[in-house]
């Protein structure tokens, strides 16, 4: 199990359309993906879920990857998050 | 079976005066007769405290952090007290860093209460009701806030007045299962992320976020308004939690209950919950089985348990020597149909 800690740094947040990128991304894998912000835990594979953070600019959130191919999952949305969703 | 995460538990740690009387100013009648101050003031704790005591003197183990409620004991108590007393007493009292002070009966605080509430921003409220009402109300709203919070994905359903959740991997088709219930009449709580909230020592009432409320996502067509699209009839705000069923690939490896004699369950923060582990393989309709499940639990529930009833035949059965044909009726009289 891989946990990572991001922060949001585009100034729009975590809105629609990198919300559906990130759960694209998440799906391509088998391992199980979730995000906790502010207590609330939900599934990242989930786009209702991820949109339900509503996480704004300077927010932080934690990652947890679980599963085989939980590295490539983690390199790739991470660098998603550090790259300010590419706006 | 499912697991939840410590990381989906959360419990607020304080709400603000402003907070507290905004919320329940409506439902419960409170209104404010101190000047409007205090209000950043925290609430820590779901407790109140009838403050009888701490006024007569007695401050030892006083548990000043707790909302204060003023009954007609301590009004009286102070009403009878002489001006000097009443003045020594209040100004002993509101030394405490109290959050704020709640009268009942809808009585009037002596003048001298005020003014000292005032000078050490502190609000002063009153309510309607006899204190045992009043503090039963305040118990329970604040009881509510300070209650565990659990955030679950799944999706949750009214199924026949049963409260079912159904979880399992992303993509197994919970959605779909709750859209199909809800075509056929039954009643969308949440969809995707789930907040159970305890209620007393056995209770979870369950329902969504205040954004997702009842959309949904189906996969390949986007999100959708459930109320909006079946209305009224389609959805609720909250219910309590009864059973869980686990949707899963058929898992050869798995043993699956065949009689349902012995019940599985599944603690959720101390709460034990019905559990169901559903195995999904082709040509079994999920829906019209979550159907039965509801109305097995309900039967249940009013002392009809299927499985045990049957295994009391089955030892009736194999003690009664004299009959031992194995249809079921005795003889077909005059019926060709």
């Amino acid at each position: 199990m891989i946990t990572k800690t991001v922060k949001i740094i585009n100034k729009a947040g975590l809105h629609t359309r990198p919300a559906a990128t990130i759960v694209k991304f998440a799906s391509k894998y088998s391992c199980e993906f979730f995000i906790q912000k502010d207590g609330i835990n939900i599934n990242g594979k989930s786009i209702i879920g991820v949109m339900t953070l509503a996480a704004e600019m300077d927010s932080e959130l934690t990652l947890t990857f679980d599963g085989k191919d939980e590295v490539e999952a983690c390199e790739e949305i991470v660098s998603f998050f550090e790259r300010g969703f590419d706006e | 079976m499912f697991k939840i995460d410590e990381k989906s538990l959360s419990r607020k740690k304080s709400i603000t005066i402003k907070y507290f009387y905004e919320t329940i100013k409506d439902i419960f009648n409170i209104k404010l007769i101190s000047n409007k101050t205090g209000f950043e003031k925290i609430i820590t704790t779901k407790d109140l405290l009838r403050p009888g005591l701490a006024l007569s003197g007695f401050l030892d183990s006083f548990s000043y952090d707790r909302v204060q409620i003023f009954g007609n004991t301590e009004l009286i108590f102070l009403k009878q007290l002489s001006k000097e007393q009443q003045k020594n007493t209040l100004k002993n009292f509101f030394e405490f860093k109290i959050p704020c002070i709640i009268f009942t009966n809808n009585n009037k605080p002596p003048k001298l209460l005020l003014d000292f509430a005032n000078k050490n921003n502190i609000a002063v409220f009153t309510s309607p009701f006899t204190t045992t009402k009043t503090s039963y109300l305040i118990n329970d709203f604040l009881d509510d806030q300070f209650a565990t919070r659990i955030s679950i994905h799944g999706a949750f359903v009214d199924v026949y007045g049963a409260g079912i959740l159904f979880v399992g991997k992303s993509g197994i088709g919970k959605s779909e299962v709750a859209l199909d219930l809800i075509e056929r009449g039954h009643r969308l709580v949440a969809d995707d992320v789930i907040i159970l909230t305890k209620k007393g020592e056995n209770i979870l009432m369950g329902a969504g976020t205040n954004l997702v409320k009842h959309f949904m996502e189906i996969r390949g067509l986007g999100l959708i308004n459930i109320e909006k699209m079946f209305g009224i009839r389609a959805i609720r705000y909250q219910k309590r939690l009864e059973i869980v069923v686990e949707l899963e690939f058929w898992d050869k490896d798995q043993s699956y209950t065949r009689t349902g004699l012995d019940e599985e369950t599944i603690t959720i923060s101390g709460v034990d919950i019905l559990y169901v582990r559903l195995p999904i393989i082709p040509g079994k309709n999920i829906t019209v089985i979550s159907e039965v499940i509801s109305l097995n639990y309900l039967l249940k529930h009013y002392g009809y348990d299927s499985a045990k009833l049957f295994e009391k035949r089955l030892q009736t059965k194999i003690k009664d020597k004299s009959n031992k044909d194995l249809r079921g009726v005795d003889y077909f009289e005059h019926d060709f149909e």
